[in-house]
């Protein structure tokens, strides 16, 4: 199970508009109840309670969208939310075909009469932010532009402009070309990268001439959106439709919990937003066995519009209807989830499943519990190393030219950018950071290695270093003859051979029943100097797998 | 020595028997005293101490030194010892006297004032005559000449010269008086007993040897008493790594709940650490920014053809984009330990089983006290033709038992490829509060339905070093993988 959600988004609401979503509620039961919702609580002050909510849950990306849970689980106002479209716009886009290959999506709606103060306003820039970076992947799929509408004289022709196309983008004075924009303002630079493939640009421009928008980088400034405001045009435009009509579907009912009243906008024939609720069955008794419960289709229907959504039975299904902003309800199992969270994850008793199987470790477990007592006996310590580590540590320090090493992409820290294949450069790493403690010094480390082997091949291996002012190739041999015996019974051998990380004539290869199976030796100078290590140091690595096949 | 009388050190014996000859002295005396090193009587001083054979009491003194003009006075006279000295010579009034130039304008007053106090000088018809009482000296005089460089211990003061000070004190800068502290070490009874034993304990031998004990020799051999309370250097024994203690009692426990251990490349396909667990081929999670990529490595996708075909169209019916098998072939650090898990579910399909896993899972962050960039992972399946979410409410609260965490509760979540999805809190007795750990979920059908997976599948895992911090009380996670050797050899292997 992944930790998916180190990165979420967060929704403020105020003690003021929570009061007006679900008056007569303390905030404490507010608090209790939101993580039943499936929302954590990321933070309470004075007046503001910070949510943090899932990404599969773009509608909570307001607190109008929160507040339509709380309600239904809370009981205030259960089954699907009433939306009414209150007549067509009678207004229309016309779409360039030259925007087909750039960013070939539009829809729009228009929202009237409503008010904006200036928390609203907040609200729904903090909406229209969250759309962006989540559904929009950060604008590159799918982008948002609220304007006002008073500003605008339709038809309006989404069409495609050439970098010297120019227009006042909003917050700035005067007029600006595309080229500039995306060189020049911050705003360009951060987005840019998402037209780059292309010499055309798109934008949306009104009859007057009046540029609305350059999506997905900047609106114009004559629509700007101010609390004098009371009616709106948004548009989202997209690479895939699915997702521009998902972001508008979540705009518009937002908008309409506002206080706005929605019309519709013609975009090659069709009317946006296309509100039609979605219907899936599912059946009764599948529900009640994912959840292990056995609820009857009443019951089970009052959890649903707990969760605001609607449902009836037919037969042995339930037929759930599910408002056009829950995108993510797409399969039978999210109804039982709706079911779930309905019912109230808190009245879920916990039965504990008899087990019919006996348990067991797998081979390579045993091994290495083997070899860490055999390792510990012998006085020596283990140590952690991550898999990840930096060409400094695993060649440079030892003046091996790597050609094959396998590094990552993209990585934040230069301390991890490449795969080890050798344990030895970790241990000698660990000594480096224990020079000021008592000698001697023993450690040994348990890790995976990587090598470029056409493909990737993984190993386990063993490593052991001492560290003393007598540590020699003596001491580090019996070790590895008694690791070998005590753990496999086997013999070790070694052959004069020679490695970049020891001295040569004080390195060989470890080797059993005619097989190399590792390296062993004393640490060559140069090496310690790098690591800052005053005291000898010899070491073994063998490669576990080799030995054991496992 | 008696039996059951402590053993002593022949540094401690040699400052008790210095004691014992003279008590108090100082550490410097003792130095001088028995010959031996002051970092060696500095030691001696605190093993005695601890046992209780002496006590070190820090006394503080205040010492009466002469000032500035008080050791001009020392030699010159006292004003009023110059004046009746100047009337003897035949000076009798205060204008010869002062003409003479033994006594300056500003000490006339204390001249007069203090002769008149000591009976020095009787005035008859308006001139100054000498008594005989100017033969002897002022208390003050006998007091100045007593006080040299060393000072003088004010506690040892007798009444009269305490009045003679404080009379003294009123001259300016005459006389000063500085705050001394002295340690002084005496024996206390217990350390005055030990004295007669001392003698005795000199002849013994300290060593059992191989020679004593092979000639028999042992027989007439009187042994000293080892100093059983004195402190032993440290050893260190070689141990497990803090955390793989953990681990091993995870896998304990899983074993002990019926689950079988599997384990599996680190280095996974796309595919299988994202595509097999319906993750949108542009969900955030697959960017470079928060996953490993080895470069410049693609590999066929290690999946039947079959698998592909019934996972790519699950992707496009589900996500209504198109499938990239190119992006499914990319080389990825395992981002958790599932794709493990899902393979060997896929490879043997079973009807009910339990498996576990526990390994290492990357993510691309940036370092810090509580992101790391490779981290170990939990991980237990389980399967069976009933499976329900209860049934994993109940593993996860048995699992937390066997750990010791009693207050667990669950919360709705969501992860991309389980449905329904929980996190559990787990109440910290130590932190006084509820926190995150384990995230779980029934794999979803479009996740187990390509494989032929048939019945539910329960699963749950998380991060273990969290558990770590917490156990150990970190609150730095980078210490786990420090092997600061003074941190790794002071982790207590069982919590009490």
């Amino acid at each position: 199970m992944a930790q998916e959600r180190a990165k979420m988004p967060v929704v403020n609401i105020t003690n003021d508009r929570l009061k007006k979503f679900v008056p007569g509620v303390k905030v404490d039961k507010v608090l209790d109840i939101l993580p039943f919702v499936a929302l954590d609580i990321e933070g309470v002050d004075s007046n503001v309670i910070r949510v943090e909510y899932n990404p599969n849950r773009p509608d909570f990306s307001s607190d109008y969208g929160i507040a339509r849970a709380l309600r239904g689980l809370l009981g205030i106002e259960t089954g699907m939310p009433k939306f009414k479209v209150a007549s067509k716009s009678g207004q229309a886009i016309r779409v360039d075909p030259a925007v087909k290959k750039i960013r070939p999506c539009i829809v729009a709606l228009v929202a009237k009469n409503g008010r904006l103060d200036d928390e609203t306003i907040k609200q729904l820039i903090a909406m229209q932010e969250d759309l962006h970076n989540g559904v929009g992947r950060r604008r590159k799929k799918a982008s948002i532009g609220i304007h006002n509408l008073d500003a605008i004289s339709f038809p309006i022709i989404y069409k495609a402009a050439g970098s010297d196309y120019s227009f006042v983008p909003l917050g700035e004075s005067s007029s600006m070309t595309i080229g500039q924009i995306l060189k020049e303002s911050e705003i360009g630079k951060q987005y840019g990268h998402i037209l780059d493939k292309f010499d055309r640009y798109p934008v949306i421009v009104d009859s007057a001439g009046t540029t609305l928008s350059f999506p997905p980088i900047i609106n114009g400034d004559i629509t700007k959106v101010d609390t004098k405001c009371r009616n709106l045009f948004v548009e989202v435009t997209a690479t895939d439709q699915k997702a521009a009509e998902d972001v508008l579907a979540i705009i518009a009912v937002t908008l309409q919990d506002a206080g706005f009243e929605i019309r519709t906008v013609s975009i090659g024939n069709r009317e946006m937003p296309q509100m039609r609720p979605n219907q899936i069955a599912a059946d009764i008794n599948y529900i009640n066995g994912i959840l292990g419960l056995d609820l009857d289709a009443r019951q089970m229907i009052m959890c649903l519009k707990k969760s605001r959504l609607d449902a009836k039975t037919r037969g042995s299904k339930i037929i759930c209807t599910i408002p056009r902003y829950r995108t993510d309800i797409t399969h039978s199992i999210d109804i039982a989830e709706e079911v779930a969270i309905g019912y109230g994850i808190y009245n879920l008793e916990p039965t504990f499943p008899a087990s019919t199987t006996a348990g067991q470790k797998n081979l390579l477990s045993t091994y290495f519990e083997a070899i860490r007592e055999t390792m510990t006996g012998l006085g020596m310590l283990e140590s952690l190393n991550f898999s990840l580590t930096s060409k400094e540590v695993q060649y440079d320090s030892f003046g091996i030219k790597a050609s094959d090493m396998l590094s990552v992409d993209g990585s934040k820290s230069i301390e991890h950018e490449i795969l080890r294949e050798s344990l030895i450069p970790s241990l000698l790493q660990s000594l480096s950071r224990n020079v000021h403690e008592e000698y001697p010094q023993r450690l040994f480390e348990i890790g995976k290695t990587f090598r470029k082997n056409g493909e990737i091949a993984e190993s386990w291996n063993v490593a052991a270093v001492v560290a003393h002012g007598e540590a020699g190739y003596t001491e580090i041999k019996s070790a590895i003859q008694a690791l070998l015996k005590t753990c496999f019974g086997k013999d070790a051998t070694t052959k004069a051979a020679s490695s970049p990380f020891f001295m040569s004539g004080r390195c060989a290869e470890i080797t059993v029943e005619g097989k190399t199976v590792g390296m062993i030796g004393e640490v060559t100078p140069p090496a310690l100097e790098r690591f800052k290590l005053r005291v000898p140091v010899a070491g073994f690595e063998i490669n576990l797998s080799a030995l054991t096949g496992a | 020595m008696s039996a059951g009388s402590p053993a002593l050190h022949p540094i401690e014996k040699a400052i008790l028997k210095a004691l014992s000859t003279n008590d108090p002295q100082s550490a410097v005396d003792l130095s001088t005293g028995t010959g031996l090193e002051m970092d060696q009587v500095r030691r001696g001083i605190e093993w005695l101490k601890f046992k209780d054979f002496i006590s070190v009491n820090e006394l503080s003194a205040s010492r009466v030194f002469l000032a500035n003009e008080g050791a001009v006075t020392k030699n010159n006279g006292l004003p009023e010892r110059r004046l009746v000295n100047a009337v003897k010579e035949g000076k009798n009034t205060i204008a010869e006297v002062l003409a003479s130039g033994v006594i300056k304008n500003e000490e006339v007053n204390a001249a007069i004032a203090g002769a008149r106090r000591n009976q020095w000088i009787q005035l008859v018809e308006g001139k100054m005559i000498a008594t005989t009482l100017a033969e002897k000296q002022s208390p003050e005089e006998v007091f100045l000449a007593r006080l040299d460089s060393e000072g003088t211990d004010i506690t040892k003061l007798t009444d009269e010269e305490k009045r003679t000070l404080d009379q003294l004190k009123k001259r300016p800068n005459y006389i000063e008086v500085k705050e001394e502290k002295e340690t002084k070490i005496s024996l206390t009874d217990a350390g005055r007993m030990l004295l007669p034993t001392l003698k005795e304990e000199i002849n013994a031998e300290r060593r059992l040897t191989t020679d004593l004990i092979t000639s028999g020799k042992w027989k007439e051999t009187k042994f000293s008493a080892l100093d059983v309370e004195a402190p032993a250097p440290a050893a260190y024994p070689g141990r497990r790594h803090p955390l793989v203690d953990i681990i091993e009692e995870v896998k304990e426990i899983f074993v002990g709940l019926g689950f079988e251990e599997i384990d599996g490349p680190m280095v996974q396909s796309g595919f299988w650490n994202f595509d097999a667990l319906f993750t949108p081929q542009d969900h955030p999670a697959r960017e470079m920014q928060d996953t490993f990529y080895v470069s410049g490595q693609k590999q066929e996708i290690p999946a039947s053809n079959d698998q592909i075909k019934k996972i790519s169209s699950i992707h496009k019916r589900g996500w209504g984009r198109e499938w990239d098998a190119e992006e499914a072939k990319r080389m990825v650090l395992r981002t958790h330990t599932t794709p493990v898990t899902l393979q060997h579910l896929a490879k043997i399909k079973p009807e009910s089983g339990r498996f576990f896993s526990v390994g290492r899972v990357f993510r691309n962050e940036k370092v810090s006290y509580k992101h790391l960039v490779e981290f170990h992972q939990v991980e237990g399946v389980a399967t069976a033709p009933n499976a329900s979410l209860r049934d994993l409410m109940g593993l996860q609260k048995e699992f937390y038992a066997k750990m010791g965490i009693k207050k667990i509760k669950f919360w709705p979540t969501f992860f991309p490829y389980t449905e329904p999805s929980l996190q559990s809190m787990v109440y910290n007795e130590k932190l006084e509060k509820w926190v995150e750990l384990f995230g779980m979920g029934i794999f979803r059908p479009e996740v187990t339905q390509p494989l032929g997976i048939k019945n539910p599948v329960l699963a749950w895992g998380g991060g273990l070093e969290r558990i770590a911090m917490l156990r150990f009380g970190l609150d730095d996670v980078r210490e786990l993988y420090s092997n600061r050797l003074a941190w790794l050899r002071s982790v207590p292997r069982c919590q009490l």
